[in-house]
Formats: structure tokens, sequence, C-alpha cells
């Protein structure tokens, strides 16, 4: 028994938070933010550069073949960042999907291309794929503007459309965070025989969202993590009446009971990210009630935590809104907590 | 991560699956479907713990030559004999004040004559304690107790009044915080002293709670005399004699394996009321859930820091406020899942569970205030466990 993150990963994490640290800054953060598109185009081939982008890709495809544990080690220090990508998308899901299709030399390709960090491939599930062709609206995709390619996923089956295809339209939506985007995308009755067809199958695809999952929970801790963390710094040098709020027991007890609530969720990410790892039953009922209370249990951290701060929490000169609203986005994407009790609860009490 | 325990502990999952099947005649299910004539209960509790001793699963890492099995500390034995007992549906045996809290003090502080004679009977269930720490003017600030002792030869002649006592009238003894020296400091005048609830000048008076039970007694003092000898560790060492103590008062309380059999007995009254089908009491039993798996599984990353010998910091701290608030609340939803039958209690027709699920209700909240009420542990997690600094002392008058 040894319930925790094992040397390598704890390595693993120390050179992520290192590299985020260094290089992703929250001043880098705030220029993606503060950008017309969001996008910050150098982020994508950097985190490929440190390995991050092909966690869950083969050794022979030049991914390091790790497991979801390694995955949700990097989406949580993504989150503390509040980095600007969407790594369950982009690094998680797409690649596990692609994981799941036909062996060939084009998968190989492709996933070659996700661990390098030269092919951003966003997948769309339950893509509008109907009598042989691609027609329809899609909402709230991410990183549309600059894919590379649509994974169309309808029924287990996934179809690759180059993002150039023409009949594709992309409209940018605007977003509460910043630091990810998402759009509207129409796809205007394109021939299905304009996508390549990849296989894939039902049961791949099922992991790979509950995979996707795992990683949202795991960036909402991050940025609870984070925003408790510059809370309590602050208490601790923020004076009024001639003291340091932080020995107020008014705002002590904010940052004892969102510590109280946060720190838990840990434990149950890292037991999720094993079971999913084990393939285990269990996962069906915990990725989704993971999601659920690590996000639920993220908004209300950071609802408490941005109170730390008094005005200056509600400032845009102040941090706290960055871990807020990602929070936010994470709570949203793929499945809100209730939509995800629920999906738990047919599980456990079907 | 290595979640898995390994092919050695099997044999010992055997050990405790014939136990029960040897001891049929005597187990005493856990969670909220055991209860009944108070003292029938008490009897079979008795008896259970008396075997659980003698097959090594209560008092089990105790010296033998103090009554227990001797085994070393394994905290993953521990671990495979809770799974085994949670999954038998089987109760671990008595946790009290004296088994869970004074016997731990002891063996750290104690002297060989107060081990040998204190130990064996209290982990046996034959010696019941009750602990004498709060008084009227002393409670969140303990160390303000007034209780004394005066040497008077070789005896302490003890005056004043406890309070919030648990079980002062079922116990045999009491350990206490008094004070012994007057003129030394707050912390440094104070003695952890033993003593024999029958001697003259004990006067127990019961304080009825809200549950309708007197489990709360004053304890009055009045020339109390007992043996000088009767002081755990140093006379003046009692603040941090106590203080050892209240860890495993912390760790008591915030125990979570009766958690999971009250989940389980949630699961079934909704089951049988139909309102599992209920989105609005689905929400809730899986808000719950969330919440009982993440406690769950933070006990097994505890558990590793103690395996490694490693500090758990702040989430070590965590664990009674949590765990006593999450009791609380599954009571709350069996209740509401109980409608209008949610107002019987123990004794009424109709009542489920022998009122167990009203009882606990309250009981739960009892210890979201016992043992360091909700907001010193809130105190003691942003001193201790986030660096916050402590209120000021109030300027002198």
């Amino acid at each position: 028994m040894d319930f925790g993150l094992t040397q390598p990963q704890e390595l693993l994490r120390d050179s992520i938070a290192r590299f985020l640290a260094q290089d992703v800054g929250i001043e880098r953060v705030r220029r993606a933010m503060d950008s017309e598109s969001g996008r910050d185009e150098a982020i994508h081939g950097q985190l490929g550069d440190q390995g991050i982008t092909g966690l869950l890709i083969d050794m022979d495809l030049g991914g390091s073949e790790l497991g979801m544990q390694e995955a949700a080690i990097a989406a949580q220090e993504l989150g503390r960042a509040a980095a600007p990508v969407n790594f369950h998308s982009a690094y998680v899901l797409a690649p596990l999907l692609l994981a799941g299709a036909d062996a060939g030399d084009r998968r190989s390709a492709l996933l070659e291309g996700i661990a390098e960090g030269r092919s951003l491939i966003t997948p769309i599930l339950d893509a509008p794929i109907d009598d042989g062709r691609i027609d329809g609206a899609v909402l709230y995709v991410p990183d549309a503007p600059w894919s590379d390619a649509f994974l169309l996923e309808s029924g287990g089956s996934l179809h690759l459309l180059d993002a150039s295809i023409p009949g594709i339209d992309i409209e940018p939506l605007e977003t509460v965070d910043d630091t990810r985007r998402v759009a509207e995308v129409t796809f205007s009755g394109i021939d299905l025989g304009a996508a390549e067809s990849l296989g894939g199958s039902a049961d791949s695809t099922r992991r790979a969202v509950h995979a996707a999952r795992i990683a949202l929970a795991a960036d909402a801790l991050g940025a609870a993590q984070k925003g408790l963390h510059i809370s309590v710094e602050y208490a601790k040098e923020r004076k009024q009446f001639e003291r340091i709020i932080g020995s107020f027991q008014a705002v002590k007890h904010i940052c004892a009971e969102v510590l109280a609530e946060v720190d838990p969720v840990q434990s149950l990410l890292w037991h999720t990210a094993d079971a999913w790892d084990g393939e285990s039953d269990e996962i069906d009922h915990l990725a989704p009630l993971l999601k659920a209370h690590a996000t639920e249990v993220a908004s209300t951290a950071v609802t408490m935590t941005t109170q730390v701060f008094g005005g200056m929490g509600f400032t845009h000169e102040c941090d706290m809104h960055i871990f807020y609203k990602r929070a936010g986005y994470d709570r949203q994407m793929m499945g809100n907590p209730t939509a995800l009790r629920e999906q738990a609860a047919a599980v456990m009490y079907a | 991560m290595d979640t898995l325990i390994g092919s050695e502990y099997d044999s010992l999952r055997e050990e405790v699956r014939s136990f029960f099947a040897a001891n049929e005649d005597a187990v005493v299910p856990a969670g909220p479907g055991f209860g009944g004539d108070a003292s029938e209960v008490r009897r079979r509790v008795v008896e259970w713990q008396k075997r659980l001793v003698d097959g090594g699963y209560a008092g089990r890492e105790i010296p033998q030559r103090y009554g227990g099995a001797g085994h070393e500390p394994d905290p993953l034995a521990s671990l495979v004999i809770e799974e085994e007992f949670q999954d038998a549906g089987v109760s671990l045996g008595m946790e009290n004040q004296g088994i869970s809290m004074f016997v731990p003090t002891l063996l750290h502080f104690g002297r060989e004559d107060q081990k040998q004679d204190l130990i064996r009977p209290t982990i046996r269930g034959e010696m019941i304690w009750c602990q004498g720490y709060s008084e009227p003017g002393s409670g969140s600030d303990l160390a303000s107790l007034r209780t004394s002792a005066v040497l008077d030869g070789d005896e302490y002649v003890i005056n004043g009044q406890k309070i919030w006592t648990s079980g002062a009238r079922e116990a045999e003894m009491m350990f206490a915080l008094i004070r012994t020296e007057a003129d030394a400091g707050k912390h440094a005048g104070i003695s952890y002293i033993v003593l024999p609830m029958d001697t003259p000048g004990i006067d127990v008076r019961p304080l009825m709670t809200m549950t309708g039970d007197a489990s709360f007694n004053e304890v009055f003092f009045t020339d109390v005399r007992v043996p000088a000898t009767n002081v755990i560790g140093r006379p003046g060492q009692g603040w941090e004699v106590g203080t050892y103590t209240l860890r495993f008062e912390r760790n008591m309380l915030g125990r979570s394996n009766a958690t999971e059999s009250y989940v389980a007995g949630c699961v079934d009254i909704l089951r049988e009321t139909g309102l599992i089908d209920s989105p609005v009491y689905r929400d809730r039993l899986l808000k719950l859930e969330g919440r009982v798996q993440a406690m769950k599984y933070h006990q097994l990353r505890l558990l590793t820091d103690r395996l490694k010998k490693r500090d758990s910091g702040a989430g070590g701290l965590i664990v009674k406020l949590n765990n006593c608030q999450l009791n609380y609340d599954i009571c709350a939803l069996a209740i509401d899942a109980m409608a209008e039958r949610g107002v019987l209690k123990r004794g009424s027709k109709h009542v489920r569970d022998y009122g167990n699920w009203q009882r606990n209700y309250m009981y739960a909240l009892g210890l979201i205030i016992g043992g360091g009420t909700a907001q010193i542990q809130k105190n003691i997690i942003g001193e201790r466990g986030l660096g916050l600094p402590r209120e000021p002392k109030p300027a002198a008058a």
C-alpha cells in the first residue's frame, strides 16, 4: 500500500510546475486573456518539448506511455497555473480516442503529431453525422479557430476532418474564462467521404470521456488550491484595524473551511485516476462523481477565497478572478455537477 | 500509486472470517440496525469486546503483559481487519475514552505498576473511564481550569467541579486534569490524575442532553482524597499528558468506519420509500457520496503517511471537522427520507432502527461541538495547518 504519488510521479509534478512557473507565469496568461483570440500559439510546442502533450501516447510514437495518474498531475498543475490550454480536449480526449481507432500509418502519424505538440486535433463528440453527411452546428468547441483537424465521433465511430476543408464555419463565442475560449462550428453538408474514417469503438469513447472529465476535475482542483494559496498569503500580509487580517477568525475560518473541503479531493482524484488506469468497473461511477464533487468544491472554494481579498478580489488586477473563472469553465464543460451526479447515481443505484 | 494490500495479508482475512464463524453467538452488528434494551445491549457489547480482545482484534497492539495481543503496530493489518469487519457488517468493538484515549496515554506516560493495573480491565470493557477535563468556566480555554488538588501527606485533596463528563455515572474511573500547583503558570500548574469514581466526596449529577439521554454529567469534588501516586507522568506535566490524550480524541471522533454503514443504511431507507427514484433525493445522496468517498481515500493517504512516518500536516487536522459534519448530514438525509416518521424516537411504535437515526442526528451535533468545537478545529487548521497568525491577546484593561 502506497496511496499517493510515486517518486517518478513527484518528479514529473515538480518538473511541470517548474516549467510552468518559469515559462507560463501569470503575465503570460494575462497576455493571452487580453488578446483578441485568447490564443497562445507557442504553448503547444513548449508543452510538446516538455513531454506534457504525449503523456498518454505510446513510446514508439514519441509519447511517454504513462497513464491517467500522470495526466491528472499535468492537468492539476496546468489548472494551478491557469495555463491557456485545453489539456482535457487536445491531450487527453484526442489521443485516447485515436488510441481506440484502427491501427495504421495514419493513426500513428496523428499521435506522433500530438506528442510533438505540432498537431492540434479537436474532438467533437456526438458529431452531426447523418446519412453520409456532416451537417449542422456544434456549440462550445474548444480551440476551434486554430485546430488542424476535427475528430468527429458518432456512435463510437471516428472520422477525421481536416480543418481546411470547405464548408466549415467557425465563429468564436465570448466566454467568461478568457484562458480557454470556445466557438460555434458549423458544418454545411460536407460529404462524409471528405473525412477519413478511423474506426473506433463505443467502449474506447466511454473511457476517453471519463479521462477527459478526470482531467477537468484535476484542473479545477489545481485552480482551487492556487486560489486558496494566494488568499492565505494575502491574509498573512494585509492589515486592518492594526491587525493581520488572517488573525481574525472570520477570515481564518474561511481559509480553514476551504482547506478542509479541498484537501480530500486530492485523494479522490488519485483514486479515480488509479481506477481508470486499472480499468476498474468502478470508473463508470467514479469519474462522473469525481468531476461533480471536485468542481462543486472548487466553485465554493474560489467563491470563498475571493472574499478574503475584500474589494480587491473583485478587481481585474487581482489574480483571484482568473482562478474563479477557471473553476467555472471546468465545472460547466463535459457535464455539470448536477448532471454528473445523476449519471453516477444511475450506475450506483441501478 | 499502489493501492494493493499484499497477498501476505490474505491469511489475516481468512483468520478474521474464521473468528466471525467461531464467535457467531456473540457477534454485535455495526451500524444503525443494533439496539434495544439498554442493559442487554451493554451485556452483549462487553461480551463481544472480550471475544475481540481474546481474538487479538481489540487491544491488538497492546503488549501481552498488559492483556493485549502484543502485535507490532501494522497500519495495513489494521486496515485489512477494518475492511473485513466492515464487509461483514460487524462491530469493531468498544470505542470509548478509556480504550481509545486513556490507554495510549498511559502507555506513553504511565509507570509500570499503573500499566499493569489499569490496561487489562480497560480494554476488556470491565473498567469504564470518564474524562474530567472541562469545567463550567473552562471549555475551549481548557488551561484556565480551577479544580485543585492540595498535597496532604501522601495524598492529594481535591476540590472543584467538572462538567460535560460523558458516562460519569457508569464509569469506574476518571482521568482528570487538576491544578496541583496554584502558583505555577497557567499550563505548568496542572497534573493528570486518575481516581476511582466511588471515592468519598465525589458527587455525580446527570445532565439531560437533547437526545433525551443523561449521557453528560456534572461531577463535584469535595475534599476527595486520592494517593499522590495516582498522577500519570510528573506532577505539573498534566497539560502535556492531557493534550496527548486529546490527539486521540480527535482521531476517535473523526473515525469514518461507521460512516459507510450509515450511508448504506440511508440508501436502504431511500430504496424502501421509493425516494431513490426522486432526482432531488438522489442529488442529495450523491453530494454526500462525493464527500464520503473523498474522506475515505483521504484516510488512505493519511495511512500512507503513517506507514512512511511522515507528517500529514493540515491533512490530519481536518478529519474530525469533516467526519463529524458528514455523519450529521447523513442522519439528516435519512430522517428527511422518513418524512413524518422522522419525528419518532427510541421506544416508540413504528420507529425505525430503534430510533438510532434520530439519536445520532442529535448525538452527531454533540460531537461537532465536543472534543474541541468545530470553531476551535478551524482555528487549529488555520493556525497549525495554514500558518495564519493567532488571535492577539486582548490588551490588559
